[in-house]
């Protein structure tokens, strides 16, 4: 059981890693989600116990399997959904704003922005100081 | 009482803020005044632990043991206070100009708390939770500004944070395994009798996320696209408030783990080595001002590493030292680079001195600090890397200074100079007149980390909590 366990967990994380190397943002995203679900599965096979079910009342004398990380993993669950969703709702503007979800595209709109900026600057200076007396 | 307060004031604020417009004044100010009461609760908190000892409580009047428990000593309150008062006056800040977006008083508050809450709480896995709280503004926030350059600095800090988070989150669950419990008091006397092969791995990997989240220098490759990348404001919070979390995460986890902090010390000795170097290098080679500054804030951090590689009581006062006057010093000026006008000038000089380390600025005792660990530790090495550095903080400074106030052609003309809005100058100018008050008078200051570090050094005994909850 550990054994399968560790095994979908670094198949998880290992795909998850690989994906947000990627250039396509989609991708990225994807990648995000498998990485934080291995986090979940890691969770839940740190408590790995047998027994019965820990709500009360609890016939005498039993285990009980470990309810903690249940409750640990509902929450993180939780947040990996809230990032993901926040993740994605950049990505959408992203697609919104340059029509294009390559990272690639993204860093080279910003360094025309930039450029365009600072050919903005030289172009200003050059008139102040030309009205400069 | 004391204890919720502070945590509650702010959190209830941004719940309410959210559903407001925050580009009116009116809900701005609404901010301002729930960080200050947070901040006020925080001092009265200080002062009673300094009085009476750590401060603890169990949330929602759960058994001890099975609750959350709140615990705060003068480390927590420290840092929380820390954080508070960078946030605040970051967000006083952007309210006296102008607010853009209409979640930004919300989001302040929204890392205010979670950034209280990891310092008050006691337990491992409600720090993540609170971590993310934090984290989770912070992304938004880092997007502020909604150009293209700021969506990318954006994207990146998202993607590369939420890898630090997922190792952490990781960690925390290989933690709760080895040891059965969540409770970090509990951790740290359990730790030293489990195995060291898998602790160590664990201390690593909580090692990387607090790493990602300072910037230290191999993990330091967002910083500079995000810090320049945001909105002033937003980047002095990021470096003053935020990057807090790495720092005084390293200090909690490593008070939880003693035994594989020691192991770990020549790994960061080296690490903050290099990041000095590296931040150093990069900044003189930097134009602009914000990307100097970015840089500059990768070298700061490698102090706090160095002192916490070294060690030891003095080691331990020294990064708590060099933790709080580096995170004055980068709200300052990341507040002060964008800003013209009549004193700015003087304030970027006090800044710039301080981050140099030259008396009378608050830099000085900070710097001081670390020297004086790495005397008591005996490290030739690292006393010749502190002069290095400081050499390095000094030619970038100035580099700065110089191309900022004194080659005006550079930038534009004088004529056509627009000094900035008097109230946010006359902000700068108070927080510059606090860097000089520490310098010139620092005891409160030096006290406050010599008690931090003992708190480290000698945590409360409470009573141990059963195992038989946990599964083994």
């Amino acid at each position: 059981m550990t054994l399968a366990y560790s095994l979908a967990v670094a198949i998880l994380f290992g795909t998850g890693a690989y994906m947000l190397l990627k250039h396509d943002l989609i991708r990225v995203a994807a990648g995000v989600v498998l990485v934080s679900n291995a986090a979940n599965l890691f969770i839940i096979a740190a408590g790995l116990s047998r027994g019965v079910v820990p709500i009360l009342p609890i016939p005498g004398g039993e285990r009980v399997a470990d309810p903690v990380v249940q409750a640990l993993v509902l929450t993180a669950i939780v947040i990996s959904f809230g990032v993901t969703a926040l993740l994605l709702s950049l990505i959408y503007r992203v697609y919104t704003t340059h029509l294009s979800l390559d990272l690639d595209d993204l860093s080279e709109a910003d360094e025309r922005d930039e450029s365009e900026q600072e050919l903005a600057q030289l172009t200003g200076r050059n008139v102040s100081r030309r009205a400069a007396p | 009482m004391l204890l919720v307060f502070p945590l509650a004031v702010t959190w209830l604020a941004a719940v309410i803020l959210a559903v407001l417009d925050g580009r009116r004044e009116r809900v701005g100010y609404v901010a301002v005044g729930a960080l200050a009461a947070s901040a006020i609760g925080l001092v009265a908190l200080m002062v009673d632990i300094l009085r009476d000892g750590v401060a603890q409580q169990v949330a929602g009047n759960w058994a001890y043991g099975v609750g959350i428990q709140l615990r705060a000593d003068v480390l927590d309150v420290t840092f929380a206070l820390l954080s508070v008062v960078v946030i605040l006056v970051a967000t006083v800040f952007e309210v006296l100009g102008r607010v853009r977006s209409r979640v930004f008083p919300a989001l302040a508050c929204f890392m205010a708390t979670g950034l209280i809450g990891l310092s008050l709480t006691g337990d491992a896995f409600n720090f993540y939770v609170f971590f993310e709280i934090a984290m989770i503004s912070a992304y938004v926030l880092a997007g502020y500004g909604e150009r293209t350059r700021q969506l990318r600095a954006a994207l990146i800090f998202i993607i590369v944070n939420l890898l630090g988070s997922v190792l952490f989150l990781i960690a925390i669950a290989g933690l709760y395994h080895l040891t059965g419990t969540l409770d970090m008091l509990e951790i740290s006397r359990r730790i030293p009798v489990v195995n060291e092969q898998p602790s160590i791995l664990l201390a690593t990997m909580i090692f990387v996320a607090f790493a990602v989240k300072l910037g230290i220098f191999p993990f330091h490759f967002w910083l500079a696209a995000v810090y320049t990348g945001t909105r002033p404001a937003v980047a002095a919070m990021l470096s003053g408030a935020l990057a807090n979390i790495g720092s005084y995460g390293l200090l909690r986890f490593g008070a939880t783990m003693p035994r594989e902090l020691e192991l770990g010390a020549p790994v960061l000795l080296t690490l903050g080595a290099a990041s000095i170097i590296y931040g150093g290098f990069q900044a003189i080679s930097c134009r602009s001002a914000t990307e100097v500054l970015a840089y500059s804030s990768i070298g700061q951090v490698g102090y706090i590493l160095i002192a916490l590689g070294i060690g030891g009581h003095v080691g331990l006062v020294a990064a708590v030292l060099f933790s709080i006057v580096n995170s004055i010093n980068k709200t300052l000026l990341f507040l002060a680079v964008p800003l013209r006008g009549w004193l700015v000038g003087a304030v970027m000089a006090i800044a710039a001195f301080s981050v140099a380390g030259v008396p009378p600025s608050s830099g000085f005792f900070g710097k001081m600090g670390v020297f004086r660990a790495a005397v008591a530790d005996d490290q030739p090495l690292v006393i010749a890397l502190i002069f290095i550095g400081s050499a390095l903080s000094f030619i970038y400074m100035f580099q700065l200074y110089n191309g900022r106030f004194w080659d005006i052609s550079a930038e534009e003309t004088r004529d056509g100079v627009v000094p900035s809005v008097l109230a946010r100058r006359g902000l700068v100018c108070l927080l510059a007149a606090f860097v000089i008050v520490i310098g010139v008078w620092p005891e409160p200051l030096l006290y406050l980390s010599e008690q931090a570090a003992y708190a480290i050094e000698n945590p409360i005994q409470t009573e141990p909590i059963p195992d038989q909850l946990a599964g083994d």
